[in-house]
């Protein structure tokens, strides 16, 4: 299993170089520190949503309500700030926790009920767009302090902040998916839930934890993603779902259950945006980028399948 | 516990709604108006401080060949094909400019900035732009800014400081103006009416919203606002949320309007299916190709626009001239091309003209 893994993650690897070195040759200004540092900045909120994911898509669930619990907490955040009057790292902290408890509501209707999370996930992302849409009329808030900008403008060190937090979020991330007991439950409630259930893991429980802190995450980005663009607007967000998929999917992870990495997720994350960024760069319009995006992802996944062994992996 | 907590949440952020409804006509900013007389007298134009911003040491461009990008709101629909069209044709008069469109297939205002992030990475010389949040889009402007890139907005503002120069269409006071008195004299001074729009927060249809408002108060004050209604620029959206509007409101709503050149047409071929052609009147903003069929059919009476090709033809000769230093702040008036002179209004917008109504009298002159 361990060799089949590290086989589609290293052809990947040769891919992500092989992409850069293209796109490094067709344009000058791509392959500098400043545009590279820049793109990392763009990243780091479908990035943030793409980690959760990965745990989500490896329990053979999938969660499409991101992107709309990303703008109920942007306006969450604004609301709370600016109508009701909170102090901002008081209102920062109380969306993150509601987004929290937006992915809380999915667990719940998907352990409870047994949805499935295909179409629990599908009705809450009309739910909480909804909720944002009611909450905020439609107003945007502007106007935050100086301070808060810093999270999604500024830089420490030179690299922008969100990146920091970004790979704090993977290291951790990763550190549980593949050396805790947790992320081992994750990897058999994909694989075979029945018999992870038999075997005495807390399945549900995994479940629950595991969407909330895709809420929770989508929440941090909401925050990030608010500070980048200094206003909120309910629209926020839409779509993010699908890129956060998308790059999970592009890393390895099966879309059955059972398999993936946050190392092919984040190689995953760093080829779309190396592509939107450099295909863009060497004139290709915005059309002809989504076109190349869906044929790599295809040609990724087909080239996953030929090299996957089956049965004893 | 967790169901209480659950509970306490949603009742909460139901109230914090609540304390957000406030002003008249929804989809208006809240920005001050400055509604016109109510007879045919031209509103005055105080001259103010120029309140633009400015590039970081920009190269010496005089003369010099110029690589713009134009990024609309969206592309794909007639009205920025039209714009697009208008930027093309000035730059073949230039000669020495080098421009291309681009931008999001839905109005996005996230997709957007992304757009212009690439392009200011790649070097262009120029940003043209049309956009979808005025706020959101400030900061990568301004990083354009800081770049030395000129950048020149058109049909929707940024925050004044994010660019040097707004080409406006009409003078927003002008349009509402035109669209109001339109309906009041189709419809009746006594009746209802309600607003299609793009989203509550685009800058310049929330413009136009709080002008039709004000003046609205002012010379028309018997008019029944119901509702307004987003639709994204959304061809389908458009056509769904006007039939909605005529559901729920029936005999009680005599007219909408449109207040994006994709609701136009879409509601006025929601009161043709409906057939309420003649008993809802539907007047906005659009291009002539798109209303000619209700127009002809009598379904639509009049439809107030400007010439979107004019005014993207202005918006590439206004960034020439700025990126040859010959339009400096403080200028008063920026020659363009056969256009002629444009006047400059609130410091740093530079006026296309007057509205122009279409009817069936005129609008088989037209093509785009």
């Amino acid at each position: 299993m361990t060799r089949a893994l590290l086989r589609h993650e290293t052809i990947f690897a040769v891919i992500l170089l092989a992409a850069l070195a293209l796109l490094a040759s067709r344009s000058d200004r791509f392959f500098t520190l400043d545009n590279m540092l820049n793109q990392g900045r763009l990243m780091a909120e479908v990035g943030l949503v793409a980690l959760p994911m990965t745990f989500v898509i490896i329990t053979g669930g999938i969660d499409l309500s991101v992107g709309s619990t990303l703008g109920l907490v942007a306006i969450l955040l604004g609301v709370l700030w600016h109508n009701v009057g909170l102090p901002l790292p008081l209102a920062m902290v109380l969306g993150v926790a509601a987004g929290g408890l937006a992915g809380l509501g999915n667990g719940f209707v998907i352990t409870r009920f047994r949805v499935p999370p295909l179409i629990a996930t599908l009705a809450t992302l009309a739910l909480y767009r909804g909720l944002a849409e009611g909450i905020s009329q439609a107003r945007s808030v502007r106007g935050y302090p100086e301070w808060f900008y810093v999270l999604g403008q500024g830089d420490a060190a030179g690299v922008p902040v969100q990146l920091w937090v970004f790979l704090a979020a993977a290291l951790l991330a990763g550190f549980i998916l593949t050396f805790t007991t947790f992320g081992r439950t994750t990897y058999a409630v994909g694989a075979n839930e029945v018999a992870a259930r038999f075997s005495g893991l807390h399945v549900d429980r995994a479940k629950l934890l595991i969407y909330t802190a895709s809420g929770l995450v989508a929440g941090l980005a909401a925050v990030i993603f608010v500070s980048r663009v200094s206003t909120t607007r309910s629209d926020m967000g839409t779509g993010v779902e699908l890129d956060a998929i998308t790059a999970v999917v592009l890393g390895g992870t099966s879309i059955f259950g059972g398999r993936g990495t946050i190392v092919g997720t984040v190689l995953g994350l760093i080829l779309i945006q190396v592509l939107k960024n450099g295909l863009a760069l060497s004139g290709v319009k915005g059309d002809g980028t989504i076109v190349v995006i869906g044929a790599v992802l295809i040609a990724s996944t087909l080239l996953s399948n030929l090299f996957r062994r089956d049965g004893n992996g | 516990m967790k169901l209480t907590t659950g509970t306490l949440a949603f009742t909460f952020s139901l109230l914090a709604g609540g304390a957000m409804a406030d002003s008249v006509w929804t989809g208006g900013d809240s920005l001050p108006t400055n509604p016109l007389a109510c007879d045919a007298t031209p509103g005055t134009v105080a001259a103010q401080p120029y309140n633009g911003g400015a590039p970081t040491n920009p190269p010496d461009r005089k003369g010099k060949k110029l690589t713009v990008v134009d990024i609309p709101k969206l592309i794909g629909i007639g009205y920025f094909n039209a714009t697009s069209k208008g930027i093309a044709d000035a730059a073949k008069e230039l000669g020495n400019v080098d421009v291309k469109t681009d931008g999001p297939t839905k109005a996005n205002i996230d997709d957007q900035i992304t757009f212009i992030d690439n392009y200011i990475t790649s070097g262009v010389d120029g940003i043209l732009f049309s956009a979808n949040d005025p706020v959101a889009i400030a900061p990568v402007l301004k990083k354009a800014l800081s770049k030395g890139i000129d950048v020149v907005g058109y049909d929707a503002d940024a925050s004044p400081e994010a660019r040097q120069w707004f080409v406006n269409q009409a003078q927003f006071n002008g349009i509402a103006k035109a669209l109001v008195d339109n309906l009041a004299k189709e419809i009746g001074e006594d009746s209802s009416f309600a607003i299609v729009t793009s989203t509550f927060t685009t800058p310049n249809q929330a413009r136009w919203i709080a002008e039709m408002g004000a003046y609205a108060a002012k010379c028309h004050p018997k008019l029944n606002f119901l509702e307004t209604v987003e639709a994204q620029e959304d061809n389908v959206l458009s056509f769904n949320q006007a039939s909605t509007l005529i559901n729920k409101y029936g005999d009680k709503l005599k007219g909408i309007f449109g207040m994006t050149s994709v609701a136009t047409p879409a509601s006025a071929e929601a009161v043709t299916q409906a057939n309420l052609c003649g008993k809802v009147a539907v007047i906005g903003l659009a291009t002539p190709n798109a209303m000619r069929p209700y127009v002809n059919k009598g379904c639509v009476k009049s439809v107030v626009l400007w010439n979107p090709v004019d005014l993207g033809y202005a918006a590439e000769y206004v960034l020439r001239a700025v990126a040859d230093g010959v339009l400096k702040p403080g200028a008063t008036s920026v020659k363009a091309g056969k256009l002629g002179e444009l006047q400059v209004i609130n410091g740093s917008e530079i006026l296309l003209g007057s509205p122009f109504v279409f009817d069936n009298s005129n609008i088989d002159k037209f093509d785009f």
